[in-house]
C-alpha cells in the first residue's frame, strides 16, 4: 500500500510580494515554530519587512495556535504585516471566485493523489481526497479516495469514492466496467459489460448510484468558473 | 560468461507451468545451450515424471541447497537431449526447507555451470514463489485463456515489477475453435489487460498430455503444435526476433504481431 500522508510540517512559499507559511497543526508547536524559524533564518534579508500570510491548510479551528506563532513572529522577526488566512468555510461566493480567478490556488496545497500507470489485481490504492490515475485500473485491484475518483483509461476492479460517507463525490472514466462500486455509503454492483462505449461518470441521485454518459451529462459542464478542489 | 535464471510462474495452478519449464528447456538446448531445469515445487516432485527421469534420483534440490551433495551429483542427464539437466525436486521434504538465500547460493553455482537455470515454480505466491524468484534474472508468466487465470497472472506480474523483473507472457491452451464462437477469451482480451511483452502463443495439444505419460520430450515431436510453439518461445528468449505465430484453425495462416505490441 502506498502511504501519502507524509506532509511538511511547514510549507513557505511566496507570493505576490509577501510570504505564505502554510503549517500542519496535526504536528506539535514547538516543531513547528522551530521548522518557521528554520525556513525564515534561511532567507536572511529577505524576510526583513516582508508581509507574511499564516493558515493552517484545510484544518480548521487552529485560531488560537495561529496567534501564538503570529506572536512568535512578531517577537522574532523584523517582518512587516502578519495576517491569517481567510476561514476557508466562510469566505463568501463572491471572494472565492475572485480568489479561484486570480489563480489563488497558488497558495492551496491539494490533496489531489495523481498516479500513472496501470493498476493490477490485488493492488489497492488509498487517496486522502481526490484521486486520478492515468492507465488502466484492472480487475482485482481496489480504489479508495475521500473525493472524487477520476481513472484515465478503463476501470475495472472495485472502487469506493466519497469515502467514508461522502455521497456527493463522483467516479469517472473512458471505458467504465467496474465491479463494485461505492460511493459515500451507497453501494452498486457492476452489470458485467455494458456494452456503452466511451467516458462515463458515476454519481448518486435519490440514494441510488447511477451511470451517465459523460459527454451529455457532464456534471461540470454548469460550474461557471474553475474552483479549487 | 554468466548463465541467465529464468523463472517460470503463473500464480493459478495447472496452467502449464511445468510443461513449459520442460519444454522451454529442451528447445534451449536443442539450440546448443547448457541448460539447467530446477524443479522448485517442493513436495509435489513432477518435472521429472514428465521429463521422464524419475528413476534416476539420487540427490534433489533440498541437498544441493543443504550442502549435502555438489550441484554435479543432483543434476540429472536427460536420456535424449544434449546439454540437458534436471535438478529435481525432493518429495519428503517440508516445503520450508528451502529459504531464498539458500536458493540464491545455488543459484550463483549454477549460473557458473550453465547458460540457462530455468525454475518451475509452484503455483501461488507464498514462499515457494519468494524462493523461485529471488535469484531470477528474467521472469516468465504463462496464463490460459480464463478470468481466473488472467486474475492471478496479473496479481503475479505486480509482484514481479515489485522486483524489478520484467515478465514475458506465454497464453497457453489455446483453443481457437471456442475462442471463434466466443466461448474462450482471445489472446488479445488477456494481454489486454496484462499488458506485458508476448513470447508465444501455444495451442491446446492433446501431445502434451500423451509427451508426459511417456516422458518423451514435447519439442522432438515435430507434429505437436504445441512443442513447435515452445520452440519458437526459446528462440525469442534467446535473442532472436520471430513472428509470433497466432493459433488458428487455418493452421497456414501467420499474423505478424509488432514486437512491443501491448507494451508500449
Ligand atoms: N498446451 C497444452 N495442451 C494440452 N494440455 C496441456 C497444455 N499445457 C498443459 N497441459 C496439461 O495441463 C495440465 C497441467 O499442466 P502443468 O502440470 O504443466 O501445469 P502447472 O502449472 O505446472 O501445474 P501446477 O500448478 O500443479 O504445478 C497437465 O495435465 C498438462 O498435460
Ligand atoms: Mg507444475
Amino acid at each position: 500500500m502506498i502511504n501519502f500522508d507524509n506532509i511538511a510540517p511547514v510549507k513557505l512559499k511566496g507570493a505576490g510580494g509577501g510570504l505564505w507559511i502554510t503549517i500542519d497543526p496535526s504536528h506539535p508547536e514547538s516543531e513547528l515554530i522551530a521548522e518557521i524559524d528554520r525556513l525564515l533564518k534561511k532567507l536572511k534579508h529577505l524576510a526583513i519587512n516582508a508581509d507574511v500570510t499564516l493558515d493552517t491548510g484545510d484544518a480548521d479551528g487552529q485560531e488560537e495556535l495561529v496567534e501564538r506563532i503570529k506572536i512568535h513572529l512578531e517577537n522574532n522577526f523584523e517582518l512587516g504585516t502578519i495576517s491569517t488566512s481567510p476561514q476557508k468555510r466562510s469566505i463568501p461566493t463572491e471572494r472565492r471566485r475572485q480568489r479561484d480567478l486570480s489563480k489563488g490556488w497558488n497558495h492551496h496545497k491539494s490533496d489531489v493523489l495523481m498516479l500513472r500507470g496501470r493498476v493490477r489485481s490485488g493492488q489497492k490504492i488509498n487517496a486522502r481526497k481526490h484521486l486520478v490515475i492515468t492507465g488502466d485500473v484492472n480487475p482485482g485491484a481496489e480504489l479508495t479516495a475521500g473525493g472524487d475518483i477520476i481513472v484515465l483509461g478503463t476501470l475495472a476492479g472495485k472502487v469506493h469514492a466519497g469515502y467514508p460517507g461522502n455521497d456527493g463525490a463522483m467516479i469517472f472514466s473512458l471505458a467504465f466496467n467496474p465491479s463494485l462500486v461505492k460511493i459515500g455509503l451507497i453501494t452498486a454492483t457492476g452489470a458485467g459489460e455494458s456494452g456503452i462505449q466511451g467516458p462515463e461518470f458515476a454519481c448518486v441521485e435519490q440514494d441510488s448510484i447511477v451511470v451517465k454518459n459523460y459527454m451529455k451529462d457532464n456534471p461540470f459542464k454548469r460550474m461557471p468558473w474553475p474552483e479549487v478542489i | 560468461m554468466e548463465g541467465k535464471v529464468i523463472v517460470v510462474t503463473s500464480g493459478k495452478g495447472g496452467v502449464g507451468k511445468t510443461t513449459a519449464t520442460s519444454s522451454i528447456g529442451a528447445a534451449l538446448a536443442l539450440e546448443g545451450k547448457r541448460v539447467a531445469i530446477v524443479d522448485m515445487d517442493i513436495g509435489l516432485r513432477n518435472l521429472d515424471v514428465v521429463m521422464g527421469l524419475e528413476n534416476r534420483i539420487v540427490f534433489n534440490i533440498v541437498d544441493v541447497v543443504q550442502g549435502k551433495c555438489k550441484v554435479d551429483q543432483a543434476a540429472i542427464r536427460d536420456r535424449r537431449i544434449d546439454n540437458l539437466f534436471l535438478i529435481p525436486a525432493s518429495q519428503s521434504d517440508n516445503k520450508d526447507v528451502l529459504t531464498p538465500a539458500g536458493v540464491e547460493r545455488m543459484a550463483k553455482v549454477l549460473r557458473q555451470k550453465f547458460d540457462y537455470v530455468i525454475m518451475d515454480s509452484p503455483a501461488g505466491i507464498e514462499r515457494g514463489f519468494e524462493n523461485s524468484v529471488v535469484s531470477a534474472n528474467e521472469a516468465v508468466v504463462i496464463c490460459t485463456p480464463d478470468v481466473s487465470a488472467v486474475r492471478d497472472a496479473d496479481r503475479v506480474i505486480g509482484l514481479l515489477y515489485a522486483r524489478s523483473l520484467e515478465p514475458k507472457l506465454i497464453v497457453n491452451r489455446i483453443e481457437p475453435a471456442r475462442v471463434e464462437r466466443g466461448e474462450m477469451l482471445s489472446y488479445k482480451d488477456v494481454l489486454d489487460i496484462l499488458s506485458i511483452e508476448l513470447v508465444g502463443l501455444v495451442p491446446m495439444d492433446e501431445k502434451v498430455l500423451i509427451s508426459s505419460n511417456t516422458g518423451t520430450p514435447l519439442v522432438l515431436q515435430n507434429d505437436s503444435t504445441a512443442g513447435q510453439s515452445f520452440r519458437r518461445i526459446a528462440k525469442r528468449l534467446n535473442g532472436e526476433t520471430i513472428p509470433i505465430e497466432v493459433p488458428n484453425l487455418k493452421p497456414s495462416v501467420w499474423t505478424k504481431l509488432g514486437k512491443t505490441f501491448g507494451l508500449k
